[in-house]
């Protein structure tokens, strides 16, 4: 990160693309926007020799899905199935794509084997909550919040000693502690252990966090594409979607190798349709709204903790990306 | 003469359920215990080698294991330890009695092993097999006569105060122990009352047990363990070995426990309550450290280091 192309994506918009009503997925649509996205990025008349750009036969490639607001949303199992199709396109074998998220019991709800040909791996690193055997011992960030005596947090072992290439397919998601989850608290979060930890308090600390972990190596230069999954997105309470009523559809998807600029155009959909729904701004810092307790659950004015979008801008600091939209190029494509 | 030492460290069983279940008692692997009065020639004539029980000879203890406190607000999830290291610090000339409910036995024995006190343990019969397989276990560990190793001396006043820093600097894996007057062969030395450790701090006794954390430093630390947040560790140990005690208080199975150990150990060996063919993984030394991985433990498990 950022990868081949910083400072560009491309969105692409298909009305088609899912029925709010039914949240069935249009799969021929669902194709391409894939392709057609791919293509914008890389300016390839071909989505194959697009694919071809950022990933060779020998690859084992990781594709790191967001399952924490599974099943209501998560990394679309038709969007997976056809990541995992165009990588077929350019040699890398089902056996070498793994799907990855760090919670079992999230991934399990999800299904993602009734979609992708056999013999892809479905990799959780807790199987059992709390385990740490799947992470790296060698390879954390050492850091003390708020005095815990665990101050580590470990990258999933399958990163550091498996994977050549990752794919990140976030989900566009409201972040009650990180203000909106894309492709940096995505990657950051669920490739990394303990790391709830920063968001005990009110106040957090993932202004800082998520950059900091999402440029650990391997990690930052093993993620060479972000496909973000906006068909669904969720404008309050995420990352979790217990219930329908903050689920939206954006009908979109966008794709780059960037993760800072990605998330820059994510911010102003979490926060345009908070502002549609009269929501809290995700910029709104006053502790008027934060309250303990359940009560986000239910009221899109009452949040959790005092949100911290500005780690996408902090990410863009530490080198991960472009996050001045004026020096974004975005390519909007409409099906 | 080493094996009188740790015949006389092993907890003993008081069992209250008369002589007719002699039976289920040596099927536990048990052939000493402390029983009522009226019934020790019962059991000393069934083969046992057998005490009288008198409460007054002993310190009670709570029970030890954790407390899910979800009525609290805390900053955390993380769980409340009730465990009774800082209390064997504080007392280590005398014996202790524990009454247990159903499922701590096994844990009271270790934690009572662990620290090298006498100690008496009152269970529930169903709880004896469990408590029977940890005696076997404590049986079978190859025996160290070591000395307690720490970070930190704390002069003890006797205070309610002292005695909870104590217990938030076991709970936290800040290894102290309680010195008549500051010793240096400590890192720090806490005198609650001085003018670097004022009395009114120590009030909030986590607030000071972070206090004295920042002053020590993690990178000072003789111990350090991540991946759980129920485990309590003791360290024994001289120039060339250490042994790390791991007492696990939370009813369940850790999965992965990262320990990290100040100074280099060539060598680590694992023995594990519970678990078979246990043995440590992703073992290396490095910065002036030894870390290694349990890969799985029940309530105890002792590692053994050597240069």
């Amino acid at each position: 990160m950022p990868g081949l192309y910083p400072g560009k994506v491309a969105r692409v918009h298909a009305e088609n693309s899912i029925d709010p009503n039914s949240e069935k997925v249009d799969v021929p649509t669902v194709r391409e926007m894939i392709a057609q996205g791919m293509r914008a990025l890389t300016d390839d008349a071909d989505a194959r020799d697009s694919w071809a750009r950022l990933f060779v036969p020998a690859d084992v490639v990781g594709i790191k899905v967001n399952c924490s607001g599974a099943p209501g949303i998560m990394s679309t199992p038709e969007v997976v199935a056809d990541i995992v199709r165009n990588l077929g396109t350019v040699g890398v074998k089902p056996e070498q794509v793994w799907i990855y998220e760090r919670f079992q019991n999230q991934v399990d709800t999800v299904h993602y084997d009734r979609f992708v040909p056999a013999g892809v791996h479905i990799w959780t690193a807790e199987g059992r909550r709390g385990t740490i055997l799947n992470y790296d011992p060698n390879t954390y960030v050492d850091v003390n919040f708020f005095g815990e005596d665990d101050t580590r947090s470990n990258l999933a072992r399958v990163v550091s000693e498996r994977f050549t290439k990752i794919i990140n397919v976030p989900n566009m998601k409201d972040h009650g502690a990180a203000g909106v989850t894309g492709c940096l608290k995505n990657i950051a979060y669920g490739s990394f252990s303990n790391v709830a930890r920063s968001h005990s308090g009110f106040k957090t600390n993932t202004y800082s966090f998520i950059g900091t972990l999402a440029s650990v190596e391997p990690l930052r230069s093993r993620t060479v594409l972000a496909v973000m999954d906006g068909l669904r997105g969720v404008w309050h309470g995420g990352p979790f979607s217990p219930s329908r009523k903050f689920r939206f559809y954006p009908k979109q998807m966008i794709f780059g190798t960037d993760p800072v600029a990605v998330d820059r155009l994510l911010l102003d959909v979490i926060d345009g349709k908070r502002k549609a729904e009269h929501a809290t701004s995700v910029w709104d810092r006053s502790m008027a709204h934060i309250k303990g307790g359940n009560g986000y659950d239910e009221n899109p004015s009452i949040d959790r903790f005092v949100r911290e979008p500005g780690h996408i801008e902090y990410a863009g600091k530490l080198g991960l990306g472009v996050y001045d939209t004026g020096k974004i190029q975005i390519r909007n494509i409409e099906i | 003469m080493l094996a009188f030492f740790f015949a006389a460290v092993l907890p003993w069983l008081y069992w209250d359920q008369g002589a007719a279940t002699a039976d289920a008692v040596k099927q536990a692997g048990i052939d000493r215990l402390y029983v009522p009065a009226e019934q020790e020639t019962a059991w000393k004539a069934a083969g046992f080698n057998a005490r009288a029980f008198d409460a007054a000879k002993f310190v009670k203890l709570p029970a030890p294991g954790v407390e899910y406190r979800a009525d609290v607000a805390t900053a955390t999830n993380v769980p409340w330890v009730d465990a009774n290291g800082w209390r064997f610090e504080r007392g280590r000339s005398r014996a202790y009695y524990y009454d247990v409910p159903w499922r701590k036995a096994a844990l009271a024995a270790a934690e009572a092993y662990a620290y090298g006190i006498e100690a008496v343990i009152h269970l529930e019969p169903r709880d004896l097999p469990a408590f029977g397989r940890m005696l076997a276990f404590l049986r079978g560990m190859e025996s160290a006569e070591l000395p307690a190793l720490a970070n930190i001396g704390i002069i003890d006043d006797g205070s309610r105060e002292t005695g909870e820093v104590l217990n938030l600097l076991a709970r936290r894996n800040l290894l102290a122990r309680v010195v008549t007057a500051p010793d240096p062969k400590y890192e720090l030395n806490v005198r609650i009352g001085s003018k670097e450790y004022p009395k009114a701090e120590a009030a909030d006794p986590s607030a000071f047990a972070s206090l004295i954390r920042r002053k020590l430093t993690d990178e000072k630390r003789l111990l350090r363990l991540y991946g759980s947040d129920v485990v309590l560790g003791r360290l024994t140990g001289d120039a060339t070995r250490v042994r790390v005690h791991l007492i696990n208080y939370g009813g369940g199975k850790v999965e992965g426990l990262r320990v990290r150990v100040r100074g280099a150990y060539t060598h680590g060996m694992l023995a594990a309550f519970a678990v078979k063919s246990a043995a440590l993984i992703d073992y290396n030394t490095a910065d002036d450290g030894t870390e290694f991985t349990i890969p799985e433990m029940d309530v105890y498990a002792v590692v053994d280091l050597k240069k």
